[in-house]
Formats: structure tokens, C-alpha cells, sequence
């Protein structure tokens, strides 16, 4: 039975929602008409991608026909912790049925996500997890973390053309999911394929495009052989590849990382970020909403192993998060990598 | 001859030996340090920190503090990239003219608060940091501004290059915001009624009894560090291109530091928009070169960025106070003179 599950697993590492089908036992299929008041809680408001992500759970929410009332409410930029932190603690006395949160306050979230699955609240991360896993129910992972570093470091390896040095700008250095994304590059980088790149830095922007921007043109001064700036994130990817236009140098380093196609598709078609990927924030949404009223439902457990039906999106299994052991997550799986090929199209 | 050097100037001459201090210092311990090139890097990426800091100074020598100015700057580089979005045609001072404008009315609100409805500073604008920035997330509609739909002039303007001097560039921004601080500095030192903010900031009573209308003086500063933030936001979006929400997120921060370590004092009635440029550059080029040295890594810099602040400020005081003193004691020395003669 254990290796069953170890297949099952891999399969579905690999293979995405592909392999979760194989899992054997049955699968939840949820039903609809339950009325679980939810909030889903982004980083902070005014972002594209988590408005992209209320657009997917909106989509689920009708389509489940949850009585209830789906909110979304996030802390304004400038108070993203402390903010984060209050509506957790609101969204529990306000006794909602759960709470889908993209964490930005590392571990100081546990204290408020515990008291809220202590009041009954449930607490479904997605796009960042907490750290620690402590007071959440499961992660909604958008790609394999362990993935996501491979196709970074194959990026880096076809702007270099297999060998060179390449420098890492990442969002701030307590970021839960930059930090085990940029873990996982290391990793995948000590494969035989990559073994002439050399990350020679990381450096963190902030997330703010003038940081970003700035940094971008420190690490090509301080290393003049500098051949990729590998930025996983949407700010950075963009600041830096604007810095490598305005210098004249996008000749001579090349921008990749995770960024949004329509922000991106100018850098992409004049060569300063000519690969680039990202996954579909809508999805997401979609896949974390019906995870969510699942679990709130009573309808789902939440257990290891256990399946059920997204939607259009297909089966889904909950597995140990590789990342955090002892931490449980659902995997989305796969994203696109742009090029000057299918940008243009995405971005429109 | 140091005798007859008004204080001001002294602060500014002691502030621009710390510079050469840190210049030196670095030059040692990063490859590849004094060229052309780290001019061109601090002198574009100070030009925006400039106009903010000097709005933050005219603000600061009132003895009030505007800690919206970040947010002002968010605002106004959004809204001026959606509007040139939308009507691409719009002429570039006419644009120019709309940011500064729209800049101005922030400065409209903060400065009514305090200075006719009597409410402190810091709480004024602690609370229309967090209203502006809020008007900001409802207003882009969680939309960013691009880049690629952004007219070539103005996306090219603020690497434009004027003129240079060897390999040190002089490009537009950069040449914009120091004429701008000239400007400001000018009026500031020359013009009458400009020098009542310093009269206002140094000792309230004795302006209002010599008849200075300090509610409208306070109101001013307020609207001028609004208009000059506006310009900011119009250099920030043409420099970066890409807004969202967090655009100028900090500035607020960063320009009452660039402002303090410029020696303009926080309690108000002195110090000058020259100072607080340097000040500015000083913690540009502290920041840029901290990320360039080896020994520091990511978690400290922020540590140590804060100490060399906290040491150069210390240190122009020190440096300060051993020159007025040199000097009281020359001049009580000349005046023996003079009596034994």
C-alpha cells in the first residue's frame, strides 16, 4: 500500500493532475449549494496576479453555487504583515468558514492561522505557504517548488548557452516561496548539464521596482562577466530587464526568471528577456476555492492521500509537501515558459 | 578665511568630506570603484530621491514632517502613465504640468489639516500615507502601467544624455532635479517670502508677532512638497516604466533620512535643499556600494547602511561643533588682538 502511494505520488509530481486519477480509491466529488461564508486573503491588494486569482475563485464559487459570501480582502502594500496578521484574526472571530490565504508574514502568521482553525476557520494557503506549516490546513502549491528550480536553471542554461555566470534577484529575503524556489535552482544546479554555470550572487530587490532596478545594475558591476540575472519574481524580472534596456547591455546579460506576459512582452521581443515563465494565477484561484469549501464543508478531511474533483480542473490528491515535511499540500503543476514565439499572444 | 564661512556652507563642506570619506573607503575595498560609471549609476538613480527630499526639507524646516510623500509619488506616477495610456498625444510639459498639479493637490489636503485645522503633522499624514496609498489600489483597479504603452519620448527622457565630461554622463533626469534643487535653494536663500518658512520653523511666536501669517506659511510648504513630489512621480514613471501599486512605497522614509543626514535639522528653522541632496547621495552611494562589497552580505546591509547613516550624521556634527568651536576661539583670539593693539 505504501509504495502505491509513493507511484502515486511520483506520478503525480510528474505528470501533474495526470497522475493523481491513479490513486484507485475513490474521489470526493463535492457538492454544491452549501452555504461557507470564505475570505481570500492576497499579499496585498492592487496586484494583477491575485486579482487574477479572485477572478478563478469567483469562478468557483458560482459554480459551486456556495450560498455564502466569497470576500476578497487584502492589507494596502504598505502594511502587508501586520495587515495580513488582523484580517486572519477578524476572519476568525467573524467565524468564516475558511480563510485561503497567500502568505506574506513568514511564521508570524502561525499565532492568528492557529487561533482561527481553533475557532473553526479553516486555513488553505496558496502562492505562499507558511513556512513552518503551523496553523494550515494544506498548501495549494501552483507548480512543483523542486520543478520550478529545474526550469530556472534551464532557462539560465539556453540564454547561456550552456556555460557562463548567472546572478539571482530575488523579492525580499524572508519571501517563503522565492526562498525555496531560488533552494531549488541550487539543487538542480548541481546536475552534470549545468555544471559550467556558476551563481555567483542573490540579491534582493524588494519587491519594488526602483530596489529592484538598482540592484539589477549593482550585480553587473560587480561582476563584469555577469551573463543571466535570474529574478523570480514578477517586480524584479521587469525592473531588471528595464535597467539592461536603459544601459544598452541586453546583449550581454540576459533577463529570465517569473514574469507576467504583458508586462514582459516589450523585454521579450527586443532580446533583453528573451525566456521567461509563470503559471495561471486564475486556475489557481479556482483550484484553491474548491479545495477550500471542501474542507469547510465538512465534505473533505484534509488527510494525506485523500482525492477530489476540481471542476474543470479535474482530480487533485493531497500529498506531503516535499518542501516541508510533515506539511501537506496539492499540487497544480505545470507552467507556461514564454519566448518571443508566444508572448505576444499571452500578453493581449 | 574659515571665519567668514556662514554655517551653512561649513555643513555642506563637511558633508561633502564624509562623501569623500565614504568614496575613499570603498574605493579600497570594491574592484573597479571610482570611475565614470558609479557617477552615472548614483547621479540617475539619486535624481527622483532629490526633488522628494527637497520637498521633505521644505516641509521639515516648518518644523512638520510629511510622511506622505511616498505615497503622492505612487499616485501621481500611476495616474500620469494611465492618462498618457489613454491620450498619447498630450505634450510633454502639458504632462509634466498635470503630475505636478495633481501633486499639489495632495499637498492641498495634508496642508489644510495642519495647518488650519490644527492637527500634528505626523498624523495628518501618517493617516493620508495610508488614504492616498488606499485611493491608489482603488483607482489602478489592480491594472499595472507598461512600459510598452508609454510614448517613446518619455520613456527615453531620463537617460537622455545632455552633455558629459569624460566618462561622467549628464543625463536629463539627473540635470532636471538638480536644477530644480538650484532653483529651490535660490528662492529659498534670496527670496522674502521664501524665508519665512525659516522663520516659521525656528520660533513660531516671534514670527507671528512680526506679522508673518504662519498658517499660510505651513499651508505652502505643504502644497510645494506636494508639486515637487508630483514632478518625482512623473521621473518615476518615466525611469521605471512598469507602476503598480507599491510605486514609492518607503520614499517617505528615505527622504526625511536623506533630509536629516543633509544636516536639515528636525526640529525644524534650519538647514538647506543642498544639504539634503547630498544627503541623498550619500545614501545612495552607501546603498549601491554596500551591495557591491563582498564582506556585507544581504541580511546585514540594511544593519549596516543604518550605522554608516547613523555614523556619518555623528560625524558632521562632531565635525560641526570642533569648527564653531575653533572658530569662537579664533575670533575671541582676534579680539585680544584687536584690544592689545
Amino acid at each position: 500500500m505504501k509504495n502505491i502511494f509513493k507511484l502515486t505520488a511520483a506520478a503525480a509530481l510528474s505528470l501533474g493532475t495526470a497522475g493523481a486519477t491513479l490513486a484507485g480509491g475513490h474521489s470526493v466529488s463535492l457538492t454544491p449549494g452549501e452555504d461557507i461564508n470564505m475570505v481570500l486573503l492576497p499579499k496585498f491588494l492592487g496586484i494583477l496576479v491575485f486579482d487574477q486569482a479572485n477572478e478563478g475563485a469567483q469562478e468557483a464559487h458560482a459554480e459551486l453555487g456556495n450560498t455564502g459570501e466569497l470576500l476578497f480582502v487584502g492589507p494596502t502594500p504598505e502594511n502587508s504583515t501586520a495587515g495580513q496578521i488582523e484580517i486572519m484574526t477578524t476572519s476568525a472571530t467573524q467565524g468564516q468558514g475558511a480563510v485561503m490565504l497567500s502568505n506574506n508574514a513568514g511564521d508570524q502568521i502561525v499565532p492568528s492561522a492557529v487561533a482561527a482553525q481553533a475557532a473553526g476557520t479553516r486555513v488553505v494557503t496558496w502562492d505562499s505557504p507558511i513556512p513552518s506549516g503551523e496553523g494550515e490546513d494544506v498548501f495549494v502549491a501552483q507548480v512543483d517548488f523542486g520543478s520550478i528550480g529545474t526550469v530556472m536553471a534551464d532557462m539560465a542554461h539556453s540564454i547561456l548557452g550552456g556555460s557562463g555566470q548567472m546572478a539571482v534577484l530575488s523579492a525580499t529575503p524572508d519571501a517563503a516561496n522565492q526562498n525555496a524556489w531560488i533552494a531549488a535552482m541550487e539543487d538542480a544546479l548541481k546536475g552534470e548539464k549545468y555544471s559550467n554555470i556558476e551563481l555567483v550572487d542573490i540579491v534582493y530587490g524588494d519587491d519594488q521596482a526602483e530596489v529592484s532596478y538598482n540592484r539589477a545594475l549593482a550585480l553587473v558591476d560587480k561582476h563584469p562577466n555577469l551573463g543571466v540575472i535570474m529574478s523570480p519574481t514578477t517586480v524584479g524580472i521587469q525592473a531588471a530587464a528595464k535597467a539592461m534596456q536603459d544601459e544598452g547591455m541586453c546583449g550581454q546579460v540576459g533577463v529570465s526568471g517569473l514574469g507576467l506576459p504583458s508586462e514582459m512582452v516589450s523585454y521579450t521581443m527586443n532580446g533583453c528577456a528573451p525566456e521567461f515563465a509563470l503559471w495561471d494565477f486564475r486556475d489557481l484561484g479556482y483550484l484553491t476555492y474548491y479545495t477550500a469549501y471542501g474542507l469547510a464543508s465538512g465534505q473533505m478531511k484534509g488527510e494525506i492521500g485523500e482525492t477530489f474533483n476540481a471542476g474543470r480542473m479535474g482530480d487533485f490528491t493531497i500529498e506531503e509537501d516535499p518542501g516541508r515535511p510533515g506539511s501537506s499540500r496539492i499540487l497544480m503543476g505545470d507552467f507556461t515558459v514564454y519566448n518571443s514565439e508566444n508572448v505576444e499572444a499571452a500578453s493581449k | 578665511m574659515l571665519s567668514r564661512i556662514p554655517p551653512q556652507t561649513l555643513r555642506i563642506l563637511a558633508l561633502l568630506f564624509v562623501l569623500v570619506a565614504v568614496l575613499l573607503f570603498f574605493s579600497t575595498q570594491v574592484p573597479n570603484y571610482l570611475n565614470g560609471r558609479l557617477f552615472n549609476r548614483i547621479s540617475s538613480s539619486v535624481a527622483i530621491m532629490a526633488l522628494i527630499a527637497c520637498g521633505q526639507t521644505l516641509v521639515i524646516l516648518t518644523r512638520n514632517i510629511d510622511l506622505s510623500i511616498g505615497s503622492v509619488v505612487g499616485f501621481v506616477a500611476f495616474a500620469t502613465g494611465s492618462l498618457i495610456t489613454h491620450s498619447p498625444d498630450i505634450p510633454p510639459l502639458v504632462l509634466a504640468a498635470y503630475s505636478i498639479l495633481l501633486g499639489a493637490c495632495f499637498g492641498v489636503v495634508n496642508g489644510f489639516f495642519v495647518a488650519y485645522a490644527r492637527v500634528p503633522s505626523i498624523i495628518v499624514t501618517l493617516g493620508t500615507m495610508a488614504l492616498f496609498r488606499s485611493a491608489l489600489v482603488e483607482y489602478s483597479d489592480a491594472k499595472s502601467i507598461t512600459t510598452n504603452n508609454l510614448p517613446t519620448w518619455l520613456v527615453e527622457f531620463p537617460n537622455t544624455q545632455l552633455f558629459t565630461i569624460g566618462t561622467f554622463q549628464f543625463r536629463a533626469a539627473f540635470v532636471v532635479a538638480i536644477l530644480v534643487v538650484i532653483a529651490v535653494h535660490i528662492t529659498l536663500s534670496r527670496v522674502r517670502p521664501a524665508r519665512k518658512l525659516y522663520a516659521v520653523g525656528s520660533n513660531p511666536e516671534a514670527a507671528e508677532m512680526s506679522g508673518i501669517n504662519s498658517k499660510l506659511v505651513i499651508f505652502f510648504a505643504f502644497v510645494s512638497a506636494g508639486a515637487l513630489a508630483g514632478l518625482a512621480g512623473f521621473m518615476f514613471l518615466a525611469r521605471f516604466g512598469t507602476i503598480t501599486v507599491v510605486a514609492g512605497l518607503g520614499f517617505e522614509l528615505k527622504s526625511v533620512a536623506a533630509a536629516v543626514v543633509g544636516g536639515v535639522n528636525i526640529f525644524g528653522g534650519s538647514g538647506s535643499v543642498i544639504g539634503a541632496l547630498i544627503g541623498a547621495v550619500l545614501i545612495d552611494l552607501i546603498d549601491m556600494s554596500l551591495v557591491r562589497w563582498q564582506l556585507v552580505s544581504e541580511f546585514w546591509r540594511e544593519a549596516v547602511l543604518g550605522s554608516l547613516i547613523l555614523l556619518s550624521v555623528a560625524a558632521d556634527a562632531i565635525l560641526m561643533r570642533r569648527l564653531v568651536k575653533w572658530r569662537v576661539s579664533r575670533e575671541k583670539k582676534d579680539a585680544k588682538l584687536e584690544v592689545q593693539a
